[in-house]
Parts: C-alpha cells; sequence; structure tokens
C-alpha cells in the first residue's frame, strides 16, 4: 500500500514522467501496427530531430518561465537568418565551421539585445515585441539570403547527421546541454532568479534580485539558442532556407508547455522537453503510419495535446 | 500623278497602322503586383522575374508603373486591406496571388467596380469579374504516374509527399496522383506525408514514417520537397528510389550529382514562377483593350533527363528553373496556342 502510494507521490511531483509515458505508448502503438518493423530506426530518427526542438525549447522554457506574458516569437526568424548568414559565410569552407558558430551566437545576441530593448527601452509587451522583431529579421534574412541555398561544410553536416550505434551524436549533444541547463535553473544564482521573478516579479525586485538583468539574460540566451540551432538545422538538412524555422514557433511553445512548466511561470521542468519532443516526433510519425488523413491528424495531435496536458497538470493542482 | 497616288495610300496605310499601334496605348497605366507571401525560394524568384519583366515594360514606356506589393503574414485580411489602399492609389490593374480562392472575392468585387482590371493567378481568385491563370495542378500529378509506368513497368510501391494540408493546390495534385494510380494499377500508395512543399518539412516526415514502409521504389512530390527526401532515405541508409523533382536548384544539383555518380534518371516538374511575368502581360494585353478569355491555362515547365545539364545552368543558386514570358509568348497563351 505504502509503496504504491510512493509510486503515486512520485508520479505526481513530477510532471515530465507523463509525457515520456506519452511517448512510449505512442511508440509502442506504431510498433504494434507495423509488426515490429522499425521501431529502432523509428526512435533514431525521433531523437535526430528532437534535438532541434530542444535546444529552442530550452531556450523559450526559460523565457516563458520569467513570468506571465513573456514568450520569445522571434525563433523561427531567428533560425532562418542565423542559417541563411552562417551558410554563406562558411562557404562550404571546413575551416570555416568554428567563425560560423561564433555567427550564429552573433546573430542571436543582436536579435536578443534588440527584443529586449523593445521590451524594456519601449515597454512593449513581450508578445507583440518579439513578433515585431520577428519580421525586421525575417525580412533582413529575405533581403540577405534571397532564397539562396548554399552547402554546409561537409564536416558539419557529417557532425549534424552522425551516429554511434543508432544513437545521433548530436542528440547525446542535446542531452549534455539539457543537463547543464537543469544544474544552471536548479544550482546558479541567475537560475534562481529566473523561478524568482517568475513566481513574483516584484517580490524577487524586494529581494535584491537584479530583474531586468535576469530578463536580459533569459532573451539572449534564447536568442542565441535559436540561432545555434539554425546553423545545426542547416547542417542537417543540406542547407538553410527561408521557412525552416516556421514549425518551431509552436513546437518550441508546446513542448515547454506538455513538459510540464508552467505557462504563469516561477516552475520549469528541463527533462519534461525531452519526453515533449519525443512525444510529438513520434505522434506524428504514428499518425502518419496510420495512414490518417491531415485533417484527423491535426484533430488527434489537439485531442492528445490535451489529454497529456490535463493528465499531467490534474496532479499538480492538488499540491 | 499615279506615283503621287501610290505614295498617298502608302502614307494613309502607314498612318493606319502606327495608329493601330497608337490605339495600343498603355504608357499611362499603372499595375500593381498583390502577392500574399515571400517566404521560399518560388515566391522570391517569381518576385524577381516580375521586378526584372515588368521593371524593363516601365522603362521601355509600354507602362507608367509596374510596382510589386507583398503582404508580411500571409493572411486574407491584410491582403483585402491591401487590395482596398491599391483601389485608392489609383491604379488600373491588379495583379493578384491571392491568399485564398474566395476570401478575397468582397475585395476584387470592389476592385472591379471601381473599373480596375483584376487579374489572379497561381493562388487564383474565383470572383467572375476577375481574369484567372490557372495551371492544371491535377494534371501536374497524372503525368508524374505516367513517367514512372514507362520508368518501372513491373510497378511498385509508392511514397506520397504531399503539400500544405487545407491548401487547393494540394488536393488538386493529389486527385491527380490518385487518378494516375487507378489508371496505373500496378502502382500503391503505401505511405502519405505532409511536406508542406519545405524540404525541411518533407524530409523530417519522411524520416518519420520511413522505418514502417517496405522498400519504396518511388516517390511522388509535389515540388520542392523532393530533395529533403533523398536526405531523409539516405540518413535511413535505404537504397535511393525514384524521387520526381520539383525544379528547384537545390534538387536539380542532387540529381545532376546522383547522375555523374550512378547515371540516376528521374524527371522534374513544377510551375516556373516567371508565371507572373504571363499575368503581367495579360493584364497589359487587357488594358490595351485586346480581348482575352477569362479562363486561362499556363502550361507547367517539365524537366527531363536530357534538359538537366541546360536547366541546372539557367537556373540561379538557391532559386527555381524559370520560364519568363515576353509580350509574343504572352499573345500565345491568350490565343489558346
Amino acid at each position: 500500500m505504502t509503496s504504491l502510494g510512493g509510486v503515486f507521490y512520485y508520479l505526481r511531483t513530477r510532471a515530465w514522467i507523463w509525457s515520456f509515458v506519452a511517448t512510449a505508448m505512442v511508440w509502442i502503438a506504431t510498433i504494434l501496427f507495423t509488426g515490429g518493423h522499425g521501431g529502432g530506426q523509428m526512435l533514431t530518427a525521433a531523437l535526430s530531430f528532437a534535438t532541434f526542438t530542444i535546444i529552442v525549447g530550452i531556450g523559450q522554457m526559460f523565457v516563458i518561465t520569467t513570468g506571465p506574458g513573456n514568450v520569445d516569437l522571434s525563433i523561427p526568424a531567428t533560425m532562418a537568418l542565423s542559417g541563411a548568414i552562417t551558410t554563406k559565410i562558411m562557404d562550404t569552407q571546413d575551416g570555416m565551421i568554428l567563425t560560423g558558430f561564433a555567427v550564429a551566437l552573433g546573430v542571436g545576441l543582436a536579435v536578443g539585445l534588440f527584443n529586449y530593448g523593445l521590451i524594456r527601452l519601449l515597454r512593449i509587451p513581450p508578445i507583440i515585441a518579439t513578433l515585431s522583431a520577428s519580421f525586421l529579421v525575417q525580412s533582413t534574412a529575405i533581403a540577405y539570403g534571397r532564397g539562396l541555398r548554399i552547402k554546409p561544410p561537409p564536416a558539419l553536416a557529417d557532425f549534424t547527421t552522425a551516429e554511434i550505434g543508432g544513437i545521433p551524436i548530436l542528440s547525446i549533444c542535446g542531452v549534455v546541454f539539457t543537463i547543464i541547463m537543469g544544474v544552471v535553473l536548479a544550482r546558479t544564482f541567475y537560475g534562481r532568479s529566473v523561478l524568482a521573478v517568475g513566481q513574483n516579479m516584484r517580490a524577487a525586485w524586494l529581494a535584491g534580485i537584479p530583474v531586468e538583468r535576469t530578463r536580459l539574460v533569459t532573451y539572449v540566451l534564447s536568442a542565441m539558442l535559436a540561432g545555434l540551432s539554425g546553423l545545426l538545422l542547416s547542417g542537417f538538412s543540406g542547407g538553410s532556407s527561408l521557412n525552416m524555422g516556421e514549425e518551431y514557433l509552436l513546437a518550441s511553445i508546446a513542448v515547454v508547455v506538455i513538459g510540464g512548466t508552467s505557462v504563469a511561470g516561477g516552475r520549469a521542468n528541463v527533462p519534461g522537453i525531452w519526453g515533449a519532443a519525443l512525444f510529438l516526433y513520434l505522434l506524428v510519425t504514428m499518425l502518419n503510419t496510420f495512414g490518417a488523413s491531415a485533417g484527423l491528424r491535426l484533430i488527434m495531435t489537439g485531442v492528445i495535446i490535451i489529454a497529456v496536458i490535463t493528465v499531467a497538470g490534474s496532479g499538480e493542482q492538488k499540491r | 500623278m499615279s506615283f503621287r497616288v501610290k505614295l498617298l495610300s502608302v502614307a494613309a496605310i502607314g498612318l493606319c497602322l502606327s495608329a493601330g499601334s497608337a490605339l495600343a496605348d498603355t504608357a499611362a497605366s499603372k499595375i500593381a503586383l498583390s502577392n500574399n507571401y515571400a517566404g521560399n525560394s518560388w515566391r522570391q524568384a517569381m518576385l524577381k522575374s516580375w521586378e526584372k519583366v515588368a521593371g524593363q515594360a516601365v522603362k521601355d514606356g509600354v507602362v507608367a508603373e509596374a510596382s510589386a506589393f507583398t503582404t508580411s503574414e500571409n493572411q486574407v485580411t491584410e491582403q483585402a486591406a491591401q487590395i482596398q489602399n491599391l483601389i485608392l492609389q489609383g491604379y488600373n490593374a491588379i495583379v493578384i496571388n491571392a491568399a485564398s480562392p474566395d476570401a478575397l472575392n468582397g475585395a476584387v468585387k470592389q476592385a472591379c467596380d471601381a473599373g480596375i482590371i483584376v487579374v489572379s493567378f497561381d493562388g487564383i481568385v474565383t470572383e467572375p469579374c476577375a481574369w484567372r491563370i490557372a495551371v492544371d495542378f491535377k494534371q501536374m500529378g497524372a503525368i508524374q504516374l505516367d513517367y514512372l509506368a514507362e520508368r518501372l513497368p513491373e510497378g511498385g510501391d509508392l511514397l506520397e509527399i504531399r503539400g500544405l494540408a487545407g491548401v487547393f493546390v494540394d488536393d488538386a495534385i493529389h486527385s491527380g496522383i490518385e487518378a494516375g494510380v487507378a489508371k496505373h494499377s500496378k502502382f500503391k500508395v503505401v505511405g502519405s506525408v505532409h511536406g508542406d512543399w519545405a524540404q525541411e518539412v518533407a524530409q523530417k516526415a519522411v524520416a518519420g514514417v520511413l522505418p514502417s514502409l517496405p522498400e519504396v521504389k518511388a516517390v511522388v512530390t509535389q515540388g520542392g520537397d523532393g530533395y529533403g527526401a533523398a536526405q531523409a532515405f539516405k540518413a535511413a541508409g535505404r537504397p535511393t528510389p525514384l524521387i520526381i523533382m520539383g525544379n528547384r536548384q537545390d534538387e536539380l544539383a542532387w540529381w545532376k550529382e546522383q547522375k555523374d555518380a550512378n547515371g540516376y534518371e528521374t524527371m522534374s516538374v513544377s510551375i516556373a514562377p516567371g508565371v507572373s511575368t504571363l499575368a503581367f502581360w495579360v493584364a497589359q494585353q487587357i488594358l490595351d483593350g485586346k480581348e482575352v478569355p477569362k479562363d486561362l491555362t499556363v502550361p507547367f515547365l517539365q524537366i527531363n533527363q536530357a534538359d538537366l545539364e541546360k536547366s541546372l545552368e539557367t537556373t540561379e543558386k538557391g532559386g527555381v528553373a524559370n520560364v519568363e514570358y515576353s509580350l509574343e509568348d504572352s499573345q500565345k497563351v491568350i490565343a489558346g496556342k
């Protein structure tokens, strides 16, 4: 009895479990349908694509955690701009990869500072500020690249697509990065400031936490991760394109929410992002495998996401 | 005397001829392009073609102005407002690539009522007062199966990559592919995913569904998704099937690479983005008082194995294989040739 109760308590306090449970269920359902065929490859593909969602998702999670109304809508545009500029600068030269990474982070830094400038100096709500910034950034990407697709340097393409025993190297890096960010959030002054600001901005300010500096760093972090993701994605898919970031706008927010992070801010859930990203990918794979039509697929995606959030959230209400 | 009569009659004929061309005077006319989206390489090429051909027409004094306007959000309300602005700005003709076939009809009707010529292309509008330059998308799907039947007489399993769900173009091409499969019954579509006409999306969707599929003989596509599909097959370590391409430069470049390496053969089909220039000339011809049928069909651009090198050469890096229309080409399309 007590052990069972213990298990329930454990589950209830760890909302991220649910996204992994859902992922496993979706995966098993798909394999049952294919008769045990291709399950491993499916996981490999899921890990590869989930990594990009996770990189931008972690940035989005920090932003959302800083409190109600905080969200970064400029992620897709930043990815497009970073992809366009870095592939052009690297110009398929392996020797330029490090420069490419520096430029990708630089693009992110610039966009992040600009976002925060709009929010702080012009007092524009973050949702409007980052949206309008994204128009400017996307237009810059269009004007700069004109849809030009330049191949990534071979070494970068190899790195982003390499696997060890079916596990993509990039995903291993992604897991390490996630652990680091988990520690940053839970153990460092900055991470705790993010949580405190998200719980109550005024209380955090009265407690002597540098509220505005925390928000500045958070928006810059999110944009830099978007820049990094843009570079890696163009390496992975053989070049950048103007609309390559489009689907990461909703995906970045969805993985944060499904992963168990509070939309109201102040409470983040790092491991849940992985569960959510894998879940979202495998869900689409499952419905594609079943041969569901696009309409049914969208309906099912919506229904299942609502179900997962409801199940995951119901435990927390009772706290 | 008779010489003078001859001279006079020659002069008279000359006068008549020049009067004829003087009728064709659109030099004071202003044409606007209302475009709903610019965020991919096809649309970029479309705008560039417009800039080039319409810009030259302005320089040559054929029309007074030919500006392109693009909405930022690909939304119907925004484009309707844009069209209303263009009406107020006094354009004589508006060329539209529409965000929706019917939701802009109100704004289009307003323009017609204001005496403005409205020509829609690619994304056409259903409002009867407007002209439509449409593509036979269904046929674009059907010919893929005709080609496959020739190349793979024994048939086989197919993977279909569709476009953006809910857009009529996707449904039209898909119905063409369905009709093709019905006609060539040795083929069977074993998997279908939405690639949204984007390489990254197609790659992601194909990579997900591939492990569950048997050996795929060929991939039927809608354009902008062939390269992504090839990447997904490569990443999964599966043999590369026959992938129908969609005229994007990266697709053609990949095709050429494969051809040089192992004699890979396929074909490529899509609409040339230069169809915007056809729409420009059609609008100019209507302003000129020419009789133009309300519904025109534009041929799609097909690239075969033999044309590959030439097409790749003339296609800009990162662009789309293109054909720009001259006034004469447009007159041929109008005449139904």
